[in-house]
């Protein structure tokens, strides 16, 4: 099922949309400034926030604070700049524990079945049973302010779905004649799984985990804004709102900007998972292949 | 409409309850290492944590703890919250129908705009607006609620002082005309009283917040519309409609629109759940009175008792939403019942 002409064909197709290109582009952008952001910052003192400046107090944005500046002097385009990382991190934390967890309980309760694996699953449904968000702000808020904390909190509520995702990928892999040929030749149980069943159901869910890390970077600004998530004096974007607020009257540039790389970022994670899901449905694709994209 | 499905949804919203019940007692008293600290608060006494021990059963096994959880649930007993100092069950809801007026507006505001949008965006398909439509829509899930709120607020609130910004009533208005609220639905209350002044300023107190939180519903429903418009605008019996000479309005919102609006209802309901967790970041930055200020402030100063009991009615609320909106959806759509 997975092969690397299947992302190819996904890339073709997503480069025949502009829209879709701008998604890939604001990603790739995204990361990149993630990786390299501590090593451009001009201003990293103020960045972290271990530095002050208190008679550039609310400066608005001009040439030499293109974002203005916070209630400490602060610049707040070097803080912004700097959360990317933590986004970032945050993103592939989340997303990356949660495959952890989810992969294993979806393997184990599609590949044993039977009372194991409906037990596993009625688990996972009850976790599905909490509105987004919510299970994670009670793990937050049990938990503690702190970044390992958030994302440990997010990713707790993120596996059910991963779990769900791998279970219906291995249910239907599992009958194929290969699996049972292996099983006829003596392998283990645990060979089976994890080296000739979880490859083959591995593609979509890392598409969609991947994509997945816009969701978990709006969620993890609504923790930080809520106060449960990281704390001051962390740039973490959602956190950068919140602490704006009290004086949006006076300086509207300090939740303005740091809210606006949060719109930028998803939009972008979120349109590329639209052009994919749309790549991804077989009888759209089949058409475009006839058209020979 | 077979009583059967009804019953075993009703059996496994229970079953659904136990489970959350489960998860929120796992999380808020068995992984923190002292959950008497947390529930007597940050400023306790050492006579007050002892309490909250006596309170939470620390002293005895933890299928005794689970019981006293389950039964002090039971009985409505959840606590006494220690910012309101009122218990918590009274707290959370005579909060309830504060939100509930707010969301029932948003999934009106959203279904309003988001059905209409979502048709012409399949009729157009392809063409400029359905780009200009799904790019809007994208945007519309991406953007963070509690930034929209604030900018909103302090655009048409601070600036342009078109809009009041918060708060659900004036109160100067209130007094002045005597109005007492029997429901907590404001709305409602105002009609009741036939007092149109105090109808008009909530309506005018409820438009910012609401737009802000119908943006991700609205966004949900006008792609959930267009998806399957597009699908069912290429089934035979549409064609064969058109075929036939039917008028287009005609053949687009009697015999397509309707086959395309039972899912459309079940994703507003998933994002139910979505726009209530909004509600919490919407709600304290309106100053609404609601479940959702509650919840933040109760996040804000720590009061875990609160906390504990916000999470566990929204999620409950959340199952039996689901559960409604699953009946609702076999009745429109028989073959879900199958």
């Amino acid at each position: 099922m997975s092969s690397p002409s299947e992302l190819g064909i996904m890339f073709r197709l997503i480069r025949r949309n502009p829209v879709s290109m701008l998604g890939l582009i604001i990603v790739v952008t995204f990361v990149i400034v993630g990786l390299i952001a501590p090593y451009i910052l001009t201003r990293p003192e103020e960045a972290w926030g271990i530095a002050y400046n208190v008679k550039d107090r609310f400066l608005p944005p001009s040439p030499q604070h293109p974002f203005g500046t916070d209630e400490y002097g602060r610049d707040m385009f070097n803080r912004v700049l700097l959360g990317t990382r933590f986004s970032l991190m945050i993103a592939v934390g989340v997303v990356g524990l949660a495959l952890l967890i989810g992969i294993p309980v979806g393997l184990i309760a599609g590949y044993v079945g039977g009372k194991v694996g409906t037990a596993l699953m009625r688990v996972t449904d009850m976790f599905l049973a909490f509105p987004p968000l919510l299970l994670a702000i009670a793990l937050a808020a049990t938990l503690g302010r702190g970044l390992t904390n958030t994302i440990v909190a997010l990713a707790i509520s993120w596996w059910p779905w991963y779990a769900r995702l791998i279970f219906v990928q291995v249910n239907s892999i599992k009958s194929l004649p290969y699996v049972d040929a292996a099983r006829v030749m003596g392998l283990g149980s645990l060979t089976i799984m994890f080296k000739h069943i979880l490859p083959n159901a591995l593609t979509p869910i890392t598409v969609q985990a991947a994509l997945d890390m816009g969701s978990a970077i709006l969620e993890a600004a609504g923790l930080s804004f809520l106060g449960v998530g990281v704390p001051p004096p962390t740039p973490e974007w959602g956190l950068l709102v919140s602490m704006g607020w009290q004086s949006i009257n006076r300086a509207w540039w300090i939740s303005f900007f740091p809210g606006l790389a949060i719109v930028i970022t998803v939009l972008g994670f979120n349109l590329l998972a639209d052009a994919v899901r749309e790549a991804m449905d077989p009888r759209l694709r089949k058409a475009l292949i006839m058209k020979g994209v | 409409m077979s009583k059967e499905y009804i019953v075993k949804r009703i059996a496994l919203l229970i079953l659904v309850v136990f489970g959350v019940l489960i998860i929120t007692f796992v999380i808020t008293r068995l992984i923190p290492a002292h959950p008497e600290l947390l529930w007597a608060g940050p400023h306790a006494t050492m006579e007050q944590i002892e309490k909250a021990r006596r309170e939470l059963h620390l002293n005895d096994p933890i299928y005794v703890q689970l019981y006293y959880y389950l039964l002090n649930f039971v009985r409505g007993d959840w606590g006494v919250s220690w910012r309101t100092r009122s218990p918590v069950l009274h707290d959370v809801l005579s909060a309830l129908p504060a939100t509930l007026e707010l969301v029932i507006v948003a999934f009106i505001i959203a279904i309003v705009i988001g059905i209409p949008l979502g048709v012409y965006a399949a009729l157009r398909r392809d063409r400029l607006a359905d780009h200009i439509i799904r790019v809007l829509t994208v945007l519309g899930a991406s953007v963070p609620v509690f930034w929209l709120a604030l900018i909103v607020q302090l655009v048409f609130g601070s600036w342009l002082h078109i809009l009041p910004a918060a708060k659900r009533v004036d109160e100067i208005l209130v007094l002045r005309t005597g109005f007492h609220p029997i429901t907590g639905f404001y709305l409602l209350d105002a009609l009741i009283e036939g007092n149109i002044p105090v109808f008009l300023d909530v309506l005018r107190h409820m438009i910012l917040p609401a737009t802000v939180l119908s943006l991700y519903p609205m966004s949900l429903c006008a792609r959930m519309t267009r998806a399957l418009m597009v699908e069912v605008l290429n089934e035979q019996y549409i064609r064969a409609a058109k075929a036939w000479g039917l008028p287009g309005k005609l053949v687009t919102f009697k015999y397509a629109l309707k086959n395309a609006i039972a899912p459309v209802i079940a994703s507003l309901g998933l994002s139910f759940g979505y726009t209530i967790i909004g509600a919490f970041m919407v709600e304290l930055i309106f100053v609404w009175p609601g479940i959702g200020f509650y919840a933040a402030m109760s996040l804000l100063s720590f009061d875990y008792p609160a906390i504990v009991g916000v999470i566990v009615i929204v999620a409950i609320f959340y199952s039996v939403i689901n559960m409604v909106v699953d009946i609702i959806h076999a009745i429109i759509d028989p073959r879900v019942r199958l």
